[in-house]
């Protein structure tokens, strides 16, 4: 069964976005990792990278396929999920919660107002 | 791809072109950066003038024994996709460039599957019975040591490797398939727990199979292939009415930095 957490905010390129305050930690969604299959390796960005909305931001590769993972919206990358390093498949197993793989400081935070809630998100991936 | 039916394709043959090995990668990521661009999906077929190691794009360079390439002539780059090392030189290379379909029929195994169906129809037209491959899981440094979603086989030895990068969505799949054997192979030139009798037996070539080794009769039986499996119509094209390359992160000289 597909999860889709409220209280998030969606991309149409298949992140989650968690908001605190200023700042967004980002993931890829449950329908994102079932897509790709068993990710591999993740290529996260460097503390400090300066990014505009829906710019490359990361790289996952799974069963042999390499995949962008964008920037939700504008800002700094001030945190990554090294733990990635180690363990890619933590995004197949736990997309929502340890899977999470940077987190930007927002250039603006009203940004993220313009992307998917719970319910939108899951319509179109039904609808897809 | 459910919209396949009339759509009408770029073919461009370069099987007689001759290319340096950088220059491949080039050409390949010229034709997604291009699809990106609204042109028309893309099927390249091409061959290598020289032994190439292709190394995976997140690969270590550590896994290539770069005194045994230097020793042997063996030129390496790095390809924009994922997987592991693969020696060409004996094999015809395609390269299909299109939009990521919308929704499921994007997911990584989906296209795979179309792909490999296009495949797999082309090669029986030359005689060769080839099936999607098994699964082994995550791939050693080798390519051709295991087989995953990407691949095909001929009873349960690999014949074609694939692999595939999304970008701007687009998807680019290449994939090489064992025309014959060079004298040399994966186990010469990466430093890896993989012997020749080992990859030998886990592979197997058109030579071998009785099939033609001509890449000209293999990219004409693929083309045909792709379109009985994919509705498709091709027209003649060639890379020079490409547009602009767009390199991202890939080394495009003819040493890769390792």
């Amino acid at each position: 069964m597909m999860e889709f957490p409220e209280g998030l905010k969606y991309s149409k390129e298949h992140e989650w976005v968690a908001v605190d305050g200023g700042r967004a930690r980002v993931g890829i969604t449950d329908y994102a990792q079932d897509a790709l299959g068993d990710i591999v390796y993740v290529q996260l960005p460097a503390v400090g990278l300066a990014v505009a909305a829906d710019a490359t931001c990361a790289e996952v590769e799974s069963t042999k396929s390499v995949s962008d993972i964008y920037a939700p919206a504008s800002g700094t990358v001030v945190e990554v999920n090294d733990s990635l390093n180690d363990a890619p498949e933590t995004l197949n197993q736990d997309p929502y919660g340890a899977g999470w793989i940077f987190t930007l400081e927002l250039n603006d935070p009203s940004e993220v107002d313009a992307l998917l809630d719970a319910a939108a998100y899951k319509a179109l991936v039904e609808s897809a | 791809m459910t919209g396949t039916a009339s759509t009408e394709w770029r073919l461009i043959d370069e099987v007689d072109t001759n290319r340096d090995p950088a220059e491949h990668m080039d050409a390949d990521l010229n034709l997604l950066d291009g699809v990106a661009n609204g042109l028309a999906p893309a099927l390249r077929l091409y061959t290598w003038t020289m032994p190439t190691l292709s190394l995976g794009r997140f690969q270590p360079g550590t896994d290539v024994d770069t005194a045994a390439c230097d020793r042997l002539g063996v030129r390496v780059v790095r390809r924009p996709t994922g997987g592991a090392a693969l020696l060409h030189g004996a094999d015809l290379t395609y390269c299909v460039v299109m939009p990521l379909p919308d929704g499921r029929e994007g997911a990584v195994q989906h296209v795979y599957e179309r792909i490999a169906g296009a495949l797999i129809v082309g090669l029986r037209a030359v005689g060769v019975d080839a099936a999607i491959a098994r699964n082994d899981g995550p791939p050693g440094p080798v390519c051709f040591a295991g087989q995953q979603g990407a691949d095909l086989r001929v009873g349960d030895r690999k014949v074609c490797g694939s692999a595939q990068v999304r970008q701007r969505g687009v998807v680019l799949q290449h994939g090489s398939i064992l025309l014959r054997r060079l004298e040399i192979d994966e186990s010469d030139v990466t430093i890896a727990a993989c012997h020749r009798d080992e990859l030998r037996n886990a592979t197997v070539t058109l030579e071998e199979l009785g099939a033609s080794t001509d890449p000209h009769d293999v990219a004409a039986a693929l083309v045909a292939g792709f379109e009985q499996s994919l509705g498709l119509a091709f027209a003649p094209a060639t890379l020079a009415a490409q547009g602009n390359t767009n390199i991202i992160g890939i080394s495009t000289s003819a040493s890769v930095s390792l």
